[in-house]
């Protein structure tokens, strides 16, 4: 009788989270930006791929190039990048490689917006990344812009800025645009009104009953980069419409599951196999503290400053694990908990991403102060090791309820 | 209120019967192939054993490495609350679990009956019954004797190796240096009560630390497991038994015995 209930809730509660039409449009945007891309190209406008939060739309944009992530979250093209690449470095790095050297050969599937770009705007963040755009550059032209690694001086932020005005000269001769002050505070503006709906979208996620599953947003996170700004701003009101118009409609919170947030890596698209876990064990993900998550967004640029100031000011503070001291992190993760009302965090890490894997003591130790417990998980892109996770899972939601 | 609890492992299935919160009787079989009808053999078992008739039965609650695919089990509960209650039972004051497995090593936090924290070693056969399975077989020594060997070494080889195929290589080479059978023995048991005590110390486990598992049998393992801790440890009669008593408790509702 209890089973039947709760079968019949999950039911209905997945239903209810999979009738947006604006996740399958987002779902089913892939080729048509493929098709924009390529047209963009043909009347003449560059395009840029990045592989990190660090690298400034507003600049690129500015300039009136286009963008797109390269981020690889696909099993299949890691092998082609171990030909190059040693075995234990994390597979995003792995994957993102493979699928720009795979581009153009046969049998294995990459995407096809890696042959798109015409230049790669890299940053100096972990080392696996770093040394991996040095071989990079040897298949597309490659421009790594560099960060410096304790943010929290005025030096940093100074020196930050110089390498902001060096990218933007990149990207002046590269367009043939000027990019004027005028041009960035309007991205700027742009940009922060993307920023300010995706806090309204997780704003959702703080109700008792969230619209939508966790799974849903990591999956239209994962295109954030992907689609065209103006793409993805249409798509997120949409989404939020109808997200709360489903929120009207549902009063009453049936679901009691445990609240769940995801710390750590990123999960670029191809990748969703945690969370996909997590959900189908019973958690429902409230809120990601990642790069497919909250630090893309949490943060605007100040519009009264002078822009490029605004810019380094707002993108040097990003909590990535690449920076020391990273207690900025800590001190969001536990923000974060608070605000979205979290029953137990999710330590999620890429195996061989030594940044984040160090950082996990420092996680749990500040999480059980506060007394939220973790469950830490370490994995790749493979299937291999689904059951071991599950077994975790269901543990630590028996242990939540 | 009759309940049977299944332990469905990668070696071998165990259930147990729980009459009115007391346990009645246990069974053990290799699981084999199929994951399924071993755990129906184990079950007629203790029922048998009993003679209780299937249908007088409230439930039977399923957990281990197969317990999704025990089609006929009202309820599945994970190995690591299923190990907590039933160590709990037999144990009440315990505040710490140390399972090694076939496949993985799981620590326990454990508070008044609750799983308060826990961990499990990674996609790796480092710190589990694995490690033992192949380095016992490259040193020519049955699993179950390895324990004892190693207790009359005066002088453990050392072994640096964590990694399980890397491991069975320096065995053999060892046995091609001419070391002592028992000091090799010893050298890996320390290799794994080693691994297992920084997974131990990561949880925090202090005091009234229970050995469960398959691997808790092996008298020498407890004793380097002890030396290396600095604790003793309470090892159940049965101690491959408790996932299964754990989980007959669980689908009743036994949360506390008190
Ligand atoms: S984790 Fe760090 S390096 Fe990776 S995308 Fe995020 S900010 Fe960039
Ligand atoms: S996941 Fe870690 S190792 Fe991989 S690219 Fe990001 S920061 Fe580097």
């Amino acid at each position: 009788m209890e089973n039947d209930l709760i079968y019949f809730i999950t039911k209905h509660f997945v239903e209810r989270m999979t009738h947006f039409k604006t996740l399958e449009y987002i779902k089913n945007s892939y080729s048509s930006r493929i098709c924009q891309l390529t047209e963009e190209k043909k009347a003449g406008k560059k395009i840029v791929g990045t592989l990190c939060l660090f690298v400034p739309d507003e600049i690129i944009f500015a300039a009136d190039a286009d963008r797109v992530i390269l981020c690889g979250g696909k099993n299949d093209t890691i092998s082609i990048a171990e030909q190059y690449l040693p075995r234990n470095i994390c597979p995003l790095v792995k994957s993102s490689f493979g699928s720009v050297v795979n581009n153009g050969r046969s049998g294995v599937k990459s995407c096809s917006h890696f042959g798109l770009v015409d230049i790669v705007v890299a940053e100096n963040t972990c080392d696996s990344k770093k040394k991996m755009y040095e071989l990079l550059g040897d298949y597309v032209p490659t421009y790594v812009l560099d960060l410096p690694q304790k943010p929290d001086s005025l030096a940093a932020v100074k020196y930050f800025l110089e390498e902001l005005n060096k990218f933007k000269g990149v990207m002046e001769q590269l367009t043939g645009n000027k990019v004027t002050v005028e041009q960035l505070k309007k991205e700027i503006i742009s940009s922060n009104e993307t920023r300010k709906l995706l806090h309204r979208l997780y704003d959702l996620r703080k109700t008792d009953s969230p619209p939508i599953s966790g799974v849903d947003v990591i999956k239209v996170m994962q295109k954030q980069y992907v689609l065209s700004a103006e793409d993805f701003k249409k798509a997120l009101r949409s989404l939020i419409d109808e997200a709360e118009k489903i929120k009207a409609d549902f009063k009453t919170d049936f679901t009691r599951k445990p609240r769940i947030m995801i710390s750590g890596c990123p999960m670029p698209g191809g990748n969703t196999k945690v969370p996909e876990i997590i959900e189908n064990r019973g958690g429902i993900i409230v809120v990601e503290e990642s790069c497919t998550g909250t630090r893309s967004f949490w943060d605007l640029v100040d519009e009264s400053k002078d822009p490029m100031t605004a810019l380094a000011e707002r993108y040097i503070k990003i909590p990535c694990s690449c920076m020391t001291p990273n207690d900025r992190r800590i001190d969001n993760i536990l923000e974060l908990a608070r605000e979205f009302k979290v029953d137990g965090v999710v330590n999620y890490t890429l195996q061989f991403c030594h940044g984040y894997n160090i950082e996990r003591y420092k996680v749990q130790q500040a999480l059980r102060n506060a007394g939220i417990p973790v469950l830490s998980i370490e994995t790749d892109y493979s299937d291999s090791d689904v059951e071991q996770i599950g077994l975790r899972v269901d543990a630590f939601m028996e242990m939540l309820s | 209120m009759i309940s049977v609890g299944i332990d469905s492992g990668s070696a071998t299935t165990k259930a147990v019967l729980v009459i009115d919160g007391q346990m009645i009787t246990r069974n053990i079989r290799p699981t084999g192939f199929d994951f399924l009808s071993a755990a129906k053999s184990v079950c007629e078992d203790v029922l048998s054993n009993a003679g209780i008739d299937k249908k007088d039965v409230t439930g039977i609650y399923a957990t281990g490495y197969g317990r999704n695919s025990i089609k006929f089990a009202d309820r599945a509960v994970s190995e690591i609350t299923a190990h907590t209650m039933g160590v709990y039972y037999l144990y009440p004051a315990v505040n710490g679990i140390i399972d090694i497995g076939g496949q993985d090593s799981k620590i326990i936090s454990v508070n008044d009956g609750r799983v308060t924290d826990f961990l499990m070693n990674d996609k790796c056969a480092a710190g589990t019954g694995k490690f033992l399975e192949y380095t016992a077989k490259a040193l020519e020594v049955p699993i179950e004797e390895l324990g004892n060997l190693a207790l009359v070494s005066k002088e453990p080889a050392s072994i640096t190796s964590m990694c399980t195929v890397f491991a069975e290589s320096e065995v053999i080479s060892l046995r091609a240096r001419g070391f002592k059978k028992e000091d090799i023995a010893a050298g890996l048991i320390e290799s794994i009560a080693r691994r297992v005590a920084v997974m131990v110390r990561q949880v925090g486990l202090k005091q009234n630390v229970a050995f469960v598992g398959g691997v808790a049998k092996n008298a020498g393992i407890k004793v380097f497991l002890e030396k290396e801790l600095g604790i003793s440890l309470y090892v159940p009669p049965e101690p491959q038994v408790t996932g299964a008593l754990g989980a007959a408790l669980y689908g009743i509702g036994k949360n506390s015995i008190v």
